[in-house]
């Protein structure tokens, strides 16, 4: 199976050259973060992930969590490593001070999170929905709340989870049916099924604090009558320990294709005692004030697992030899030169490649503005880095999860017969990857989330806070000696790109079908240019790098080479989704339910 | 999970309405007396029911089971032996077979049918029947009458199976490089020794006995790939009577596990002095595989369809049955608590995209199929090649466009289902698992890319290529102007595929990276535009008979969505291959 390294050769590229990590950190009053802290930071996550998570991604795969009698084991070796994450510090790291948090910045957090995911995405998801809850505490809990289970939560003793999807409804969750009932002493008491909860029971804590989506019996109908409420697994007693055992336990587990050692549960509220959190009926801008970091995390699984496959299959590619060169043998001292030499590996290594470090740049990007949007003093940059949270949320979701299922299939290509077989690890990045594009709120709905709400919604505002960006730079740099090529490629997609939602906005305007019609092609569209944006800010970095002198020459040249590759052979896909999209909705929509069975 | 419900309807538009099979069938001797309309529906119809009912019912099992494989034994999963006996009794096995050893004697435009519908039910059933229909295949073209009596019956009845051994750990696509080794005998026969891994239906417990068709080297053999020579190693000895003698030393070291395909055993098999029969003349073992080569990745082709027609049936039912949201445009079920899925233009987006490949992949098999009939029972010598020629030149394509659509297919399938669609209970993830291996095997994708942009187009100038090009261009010539919707688009991708094949031969000159660098799209190109030849025919048909029946207006629509949504991608995936092989090498190998 393929050895994680964490690329924090890449990440550093990132954080201190491409986007000057420091000076936001410095802006937002995180003094602490300096440049060294940062660092020695990064370092030992990279190791805890290299060496205590890696190690546990194929057997965790193949263990897998197991159910019995309601209680649930997840594989060996999880539960020790989830002590020594908390005993690391590494739970509370960006968590509020006031409860126990290291308080660094979440940007920071993210790039750990990054390692985390690549490393075992199974294991990843407990600390993640871990993380989840806290935030959802933080924004919305009740001093009292805060002392109770915010402490537990990130001191890692107690874990976390999002009870939101039911049997009936995933997408639709204005027709759940979960109730709360109001008791006497002003708690509630739940009663419900709930599906597909990540976490929902294990082995790892000593406590599961749950945030459940409930309907009060008097509610309004719809999604304006949903609250959310916690609901510890066992109650908290006086003295804040664990008390009895609350009305909550864990029905089964999911069979799923991945991310097996993650426990997929069904929970069963049985007038289990709730607490309500935030106001009544509000439940759903509980969840929403999160989504924007949750969806970016799950973005960044996507890009994890193609990191890791990428990482395998140029171990590979290096190692494994078969046929001759097109131009004549390489390694005439063997009997066949080593795979990398042919051009179709090498475009399914440069398109993983490409799409890696694009989608990295993205994200990265994305965890500053959150940062930003989060703590920085100054209220117009809030307001511009809100702006383009909203925008560019629901691309890291869709299109690094759509590009990690791209790259973790290449992967297993470059292997031949042995990426189809399990021990060598390739096929699980694949399965793993499988997920992403699905749970929190699948691509489709990301897609709608972005052209209807976001950019129609704002009359295309939002668009412009990206594409004014990527407007400057071209203009900027539009007689470039290197670069001219790309700028004018990137210039005239911008354009494109404004146009392209006039022309949706009009015809939706006449039929609303239009928008869904269109949105996931925009959404790969917007994707693909967004990363050509960061892929050209990258080379003019790496370009300026190599003008210094720098002793790092390979590093900056294959980013250079690697910026030519995405925009020659990946960027052209534009093309495609811009044609689809002007196709319209007519031929989707002519054809009744039964001629799709005819 | 739905029912499975062979597409007989779309199979019956297709080789009658379509393309007219019959015709083609009364021209060729061989087949006129053998098959006709009606033994073709009979043929059809029978083989819906076995594989829906015999077969359907253990694809979930099977996964879940897995092959177990004990002290060089394998089990196969419940009901797998007592399945493999229906089908082989009900002559399925040897459909295609040559009816002087036993066979049916079908041509493999029915075979095809028969594949898609087998490999639709169950794809790691399908595996054991398919590899020892290709054994037979070789054993037919190259043995000696003798092997013939000997194998051919008992194989075509189901009552012993076959395998193809070709890959060792070290060699995969390289077979040039193999270690295993024949050593000729007093008696004539060979002592083969060595070891050879991914042997599906390597060992298992469906037959009686299991005949291996080996590649290894002659003691003397010539380096590479001209030294290889093909072995019949049976499982146990067959004596003079035709009964089984002792155990050949043949053994299974275990089974992989694997992403998908679960219950399909993929055997590590070790050769010890195993007693071997040479299959066609020494050092031309790859050329005998050759012959069945065709077939075979057609097949898996095939298989990349089957596994997207089992996917769609799945989501078409749940798309009408989820209830989630309202449509854009107002409520449509508005007793229920929401509108069924299928109302939302995206998901109408996912279906409409699975139902144009698997549609177009089913006319476009059937195409290639037919070339096949063509090429090999057509008593014209000048049809006779140019069949051969068009199966030369759209075989890889069959193999991987197939199959790369198989994944997409099988993965907008897992989509419509939300997060149950990632629960194995529901099926969909299993199509997905177990269709990415018809990407790999078989010669990977890349290598049948490979094989089409270097052999088949500019390895002979582009002659082959100009058989279809002419062919497609005749026919959008002719066409009525009421077609106009679907042609002119053609005929724009086909300007397009002309002028980037002229590309590719000029830049082939040039650089020799050029072919591999612009293969996989240049294939893809090519694999989109001979599927809107194949729906601006099948729209043709349907046009004039849409105010008969909804399947023409089902039809038609699709054929509306392809062009429209789906053909645009040459536009992006012509632009990547001219863009060259420049930019794969900017970085050296240290550089990734």
């Amino acid at each position: 199976m393929p050895d994680y390294k964490a690329p924090l050769r890449d990440m550093r590229f990132l954080m201190d050259e491409v986007f000057d990590y420091p000076a936001t950190y410095a802006a937002i009053g995180a003094v602490d973060a300096t440049p060294d802290l940062v660092g020695a930071i990064l370092e030992e996550g990279a190791k805890f992930c290299e060496q205590v998570l890696a190690p546990l991604n194929r057997s965790g795969d193949e263990e897998g969590a197991v159910w019995k009698d309601g209680e649930v084991t997840t594989p060996k070796g999880f539960k020790e490593a989830f002590a020594q994450y908390v005993e690391g510090g590494w739970n509370g790291l960006a968590s509020d001070p006031a409860y126990g948090g290291q308080g660094l910045p979440s940007s920071l957090a993210m790039a750990i999170g990054e390692m985390v995911a690549a490393a075992n995405t199974s294991w990843g998801m407990y600390p993640g929905l871990t993380h989840g809850a806290m935030s959802a505490i933080h924004a919305h809990g009740s001093e009292e709340q805060k002392q109770t289970y915010l402490t537990k939560l990130t001191e890692g003793r107690w874990t976390g989870t999002m009870c939101l999807t039911e049997p009936h409804c995933g997408t639709d969750l204005g027709i759940i049916k979960t109730r709360a009932v109001p008791q006497a002493d002003g708690s509630y008491a739940v009663s419900g099924t709930k599906i597909f909860i990540s976490a929902g029971e294990h082995d790892m804590s000593e406590n599961i604090v749950h945030l459940v989506l409930a309907k009060l019996p008097d509610a309004p109908a719809g999604t304006k009558g949903i609250s959310l409420f916690i609901v510890p697994k066992f109650n908290v007693g006086a003295d804040g320990e664990v008390a009895e055992r609350n009305g909550v336990s864990c029905g089964s587990i999911e069979h799923k294709m991945g991310i097996k050692a993650s426990a997929t549960c069904v929970m069963n509220f049985d007038s289990a005692k709730g607490f309500l959190i935030g106001e009544l009926n509000k439940g759903l801008n509980c969840m929403f004030t999160m989504m924007n970091h949750a969806r970016l995390g799950t973005g960044m699984q996507g890009l994890c697992n193609g990191e890791a496959s990428y990482q395998g299959a140029l171990r590979y590619a290096n190692d494994r030899l078969q046929m001759r060169s097109l131009t004549g043998p390489k390694a005439p001292d063997k009997p066949a030169d080593p795979i990398i030499v042919h051009p179709d590996v090498r475009r399914m290594l440069l398109t993983m490649k490409s799409l890696n470090e694009g989608c990295r740049a993205l994200g990265y990007f994305t965890a500053q503005l959150l940062d930003i949007a989060h703590r920085s003093p100054d209220e117009e940059k809030r307001e511009e880095a809100e702006g383009l949270l909203a925008f560019l949320t629901p691309i890291c979701k869709a299109f690094m999860t759509e590009a990690g299922l791209e790259a973790t299939s290449l992967g297993m290509q470059v292997f031949g017969g042995h990426g189809y077989i399990r021990e060598w690890g390739m096929e699980q990045l694949m399965r793993d990857a499988r997920i992403a594009p699905i749970y929190e709120g699948t691509n489709g709905i990301q897609a709608l989330d972005l052209l209807g709400r976001k950019v129609l919604g704002s009359q295309g505002k939002l668009l412009r806070g990206f594409s004014k960006r990527v407007h400057k730079l071209c203009e900027a740099n539009a007689e470039h000696g290197k670069f001219k090529a790309q700028v004018a490629q990137l210039a005239k997609l911008n354009q494109q790109w404004g146009e392209m939602v006039q022309q949706i906005g009009m015809a939706a305007m006449k039929n609303p079908d239009e928008v869904g019609a269109a949105s996931v092609d925009f959404l790969m569209f917007s994707g693909y240019v967004v990363l050509a944006h960061f892929w050209l800010q990258m080379a003019l970095v790496a370009e300026q790098k190599l003008a210094e002198g720098s002793s790092e020459k390979a590093f900056y040249e294959s980013k250079l080479m690697t910026c030519e590759f995405y925009f020659k052979r990946i960027l052209p896909r534009t093309a495609a989704h811009q044609l689809a999209l002007a196709a319209g909705s007519d031929c989707m929509m002519q054809m009744t339910p039964e001629h799709f069975a005819v | 999970m739905a029912d499975y419900k062979a597409p007989l309807r779309d199979m019956r538009f297709v080789l009658n309405e379509v393309f007219d099979v019959a015709s083609l069938w009364a021209q060729l001797p061989a087949l006129a007396d053998v098959v006709d309309a009606d033994t073709a529906d009979a043929i059809l119809e029978e083989a819906g029911k076995v594989t829906a009912r015999t077969l359907a019912p253990l694809n979930r099992s099977g996964d879940e089971e897995e092959c177990q494989w004990k002290d060089g034994v394998v089990s196969t999963p419940a009901g797998f032996p007592e399945a493999y006996k229906v089908y082989g009794e009900g002559g399925w096995v040897g459909v295609g077979g040559d009816p002087a050893y036993g066979g049916m004697g079908m041509p493999k435009v029915l075979g095809a049918q028969v594949e898609e519908m087998l490999n639709a039910a169950n794809l790691s059933f399908g595996l054991y029947p398919m590899l020892t229909a290709g054994a037979c295949l070789s054993i037919h073209a190259h043995a000696s009458e003798e092997l013939k009596q000997t194998y051919l019956p008992n194989m075509y009845s189901g009552v012993w199976a076959g395998s193809m051994c070709l890959t060792e750990p070290h060699a995969g696509t390289d077979l040039g490089i193999i270690r295993t080794k024949a050593e000729p005998q007093a008696d004539g026969s060979y002592k083969v020794s060595g070891t050879k891994i991914f042997i599906t239906g390597g060992e298992h417990d469906l037959t009686e006995n299991i005949i291996h068709l080996v590649l290894a080297k002659l003691p003397d053999a010539p380096a590479g790939s001209k030294g290889i020579s093909l072995f019949l190693v049976p499982k146990f000895m067959v004596n003079a009577d035709g009964s089984l003698g002792e155990r050949n030393a043949v053994a299974c070291g275990s089974i992989e596990h694997k992403m998908g395909i679960k219950a399909s055993a993929t055997c590590v098999m070790n050769f010890d002095g195993a007693v071997g029969y040479m299959v066609g003349e020494a050092n031309n073992g790859l050329a005998a595989m050759f012959t069945m080569m065709n077939y075979e990745r057609l097949g898996v082709g095939i298989q990349g369809l089957a596994a997207g027609e089992r996917s769609y049936q799945n989501a078409v039912e749940y798309a009408r049955e989820r209830i989630q949201s309202r449509a854009p445009s107002g409520p449509v079920a508005k007793d229920k608590a929401a509108d069924p899925i299928i109302v939302h233009p995206d998901v109408r987006r996912m279906l409409l995209t699975m139902k144009a490949f698997n549609e177009g992949g089913r006319a476009f098999s059937t195409y290639v199929a037919t070339q096949l009939d063509i090429a090999k029972f057509s008593e014209d010598a000048e049809a006779c090649k140019r069949g051969e020629q068009l199966v030369a030149l759209l075989t890889p394509v069959a193999k991987a466009f197939l199959t790369d659509l198989g994944l997409e297919t099988t993965v907008h399938g897992q989509q419509i289902f939300g997060g149950h669609g990632f629960i194995r209970e529901w099926g969909q993830e299993q199509l997905v698992r177990d269709v990415r291996i018809t990407q790999i095997y078989e010669g990977t994708n890349g290598i049948q890319a490979l094989d089409l942009m270097g052999r088949k187009v500019v390895g002979n100038g582009g002659t082959f290529y100009k058989l279809f090009s002419n062919e497609i261009r005749a026919y959008v010539e002719a066409a009525d102007a009421a077609l106009g919707e679907f042609t002119n688009p053609l005929k724009a991708a086909l300007d397009n595929l002309d002028g980037l094949t002229e590309w590719v031969l000029g830049q082939a000159k040039q650089n020799p990276n050029e072919i591999g660098a612009a293969s996989v799209e240049y294939l893809q190109v090519f694999g989109y535009t001979a599927y809107a030849y194949m729906w601006a025919r099948m729209a043709e048909v349907a046009l004039a008979k849409q105010a008969d029946d909804e399947f023409y207006v089902s039809k038609l629509g699709t054929a509306r969505f392809y062009f429209a949504r789906l053909l645009p991608r040459i536009h992006s995936l012509s632009a990547s291959v001219r863009a060259g092989s420049e930019s794969l090498y900017l970085l050296d190998a240290a550089q990734f």
